[in-house]
């Protein structure tokens, strides 16, 4: 899948220090808005953004187009940064909770990436559908913890502590969960 | 709930991607999805199943960071260091000429030092590059793609100071040089211009970092 994205990750592969400018207009407010809900801290998430930004230019040259959006890559690389901050702390900062979006899975009307071309937008519009579809057959409650999980880098003690299930139970529900969705995604 | 330990991998790989690891558990699932191929595209799977969530991340107003982005990424070479480098490299060649009298006699009455080894793997795997340093000579054996036209590998080892320098070029695959390293430096591979790095420093990518260790 191609995107604006991947043809600036393109460039940096090869060392494009102009194409690194382009990439920050395009992929920062969104990347912000990722590290700042994941991270739960606006000065922490900057100082995240620039750890990423550097992580991308490195690794441009292993982005495959072939595997996937070039916006995917870049927010798969900043979730995996935030988990990384996020693992790191001590435990004694408590449990974080899942805020906003009680279920309601509107992603849909979600302003599209205007950074994507129109047949990949109309691509990731049915590939939402079939998340927001895939979700839906999912018991509510753990849909949002997977969403919680996903959105906000929650952990199964975090949310074993916020549903107020045992760390097991919470393990096995969202085992069984990941399991449907998995079939149901790839159906 | 049993599984067949395929899925349970499956499994692990979504949970890593979504972040229900805790710390342990999860860093060492990082450094599976560094090392080991298979679990690498069961966790790109995930991500690409998942990827549609990312709409739900609202974009927020972000400050213009790029000029620390950039001055961390490429560091202007400073003339008058540069300057003052010369002077230090002619008084470090002396130094180094007087300690390797000093260092090298008992090293030759020495037993042999360990061997070190590092190995340096690529994201997928697509390159790997085995290090051996048997005391006074480092060996590298690559195994991967060239570096393509106009680029060069290049093998860099980071000082205590976190200041990275050259040890050279790769080429046809293959690294030899004499060295001095020790057990617990890190060696790191980045991708250059031909020729390597003109600011004495990697402006590529790196595209892989090691421990030297002994074994």
């Amino acid at each position: 899948m191609t995107d604006d994205i991947s043809g600036l990750l393109k460039r940096l592969a090869v060392q494009d220090r102009a194409a690194l400018g382009l990439l920050y207009s395009s992929a920062a407010p969104k990347l912000m808005g990722l590290l700042t809900r994941m991270l739960g801290d606006r000065a922490e998430a900057e100082d995240a953004l620039q750890e990423v930004m550097i992580r991308l230019w490195q690794r441009a040259a292993t982005y495959d187009p072939q595997k996937g959006s070039g916006m995917g890559w870049i927010c798969a690389i900043a979730r995996n940064h935030a988990l990384d901050r996020l693992r790191a702390r001590p435990a004694a900062r408590g449990h974080r909770v899942v805020s906003g979006g009680e279920g309601d899975m509107d992603v849909l009307d979600l302003v599209a990436d205007p950074a994507m071309g129109v047949e990949d937008q109309t691509m990731l519009r049915a590939r939402m559908q079939a998340v927001v579809a895939c979700f839906e057959e999912l018991p509510a409650d753990r849909a949002r913890a997977v969403r919680g999980a996903y959105l906000m880098g929650l952990s199964y003690h975090d949310l074993a502590a916020q549903f107020d299930v045992p760390l097991n139970t919470m393990r096995t529900w969202l085992r069984r969960s990941l399991i449907s969705l998995r079939e149901c995604l790839d159906r | 709930m049993t599984m067949p330990p395929e899925d349970d991998d499956d499994l692990l790989a979504a949970e890593y991607v979504l972040g229900l690891l805790e710390s342990d558990a999860w860093r060492a699932a990082d450094q599976r999805a560094a090392t080991d191929g298979r679990f690498a595209a069961r966790v790109r799977d995930w991500e690409a199943r998942l990827e549609p969530l990312n709409d739900e991340f609202a974009e927020l107003p972000a400050p213009d960071l790029l000029p620390q982005i950039e001055s961390r990424l490429f560091p202007a070479p400073a003339p008058r260091r540069r300057r003052g480098w010369r002077w230090l490299g002619a008084g470090s060649l002396v130094g180094a000429l007087a300690l390797g009298l000093v260092v090298l006699s008992p090293v030759l009455r020495a037993p042999p030092a360990p061997v070190l080894t590092a190995e340096l793997v690529a994201e997928d795997r697509a390159l790997v590059l085995a290090a051996s340093f048997d005391g006074t000579s480092l060996n590298l054996r690559a195994d991967g793609p060239e570096a393509g036209a106009g680029q060069d590998y290049e093998l860099w080892v980071i000082g205590a100071d976190g200041v990275p320098s050259s040890l050279g070029l790769l080429r046809d695959g293959a690294l030899t040089r004499e060295a001095a390293l020790q057990a617990g430096q890190v060696l790191a591979v980045s991708l250059e211009p031909a020729g390597g790095s003109t600011t004495g420093l990697p402006t590529g990518p790196v595209l892989a970092t090691a421990e030297l260790r002994a074994g």
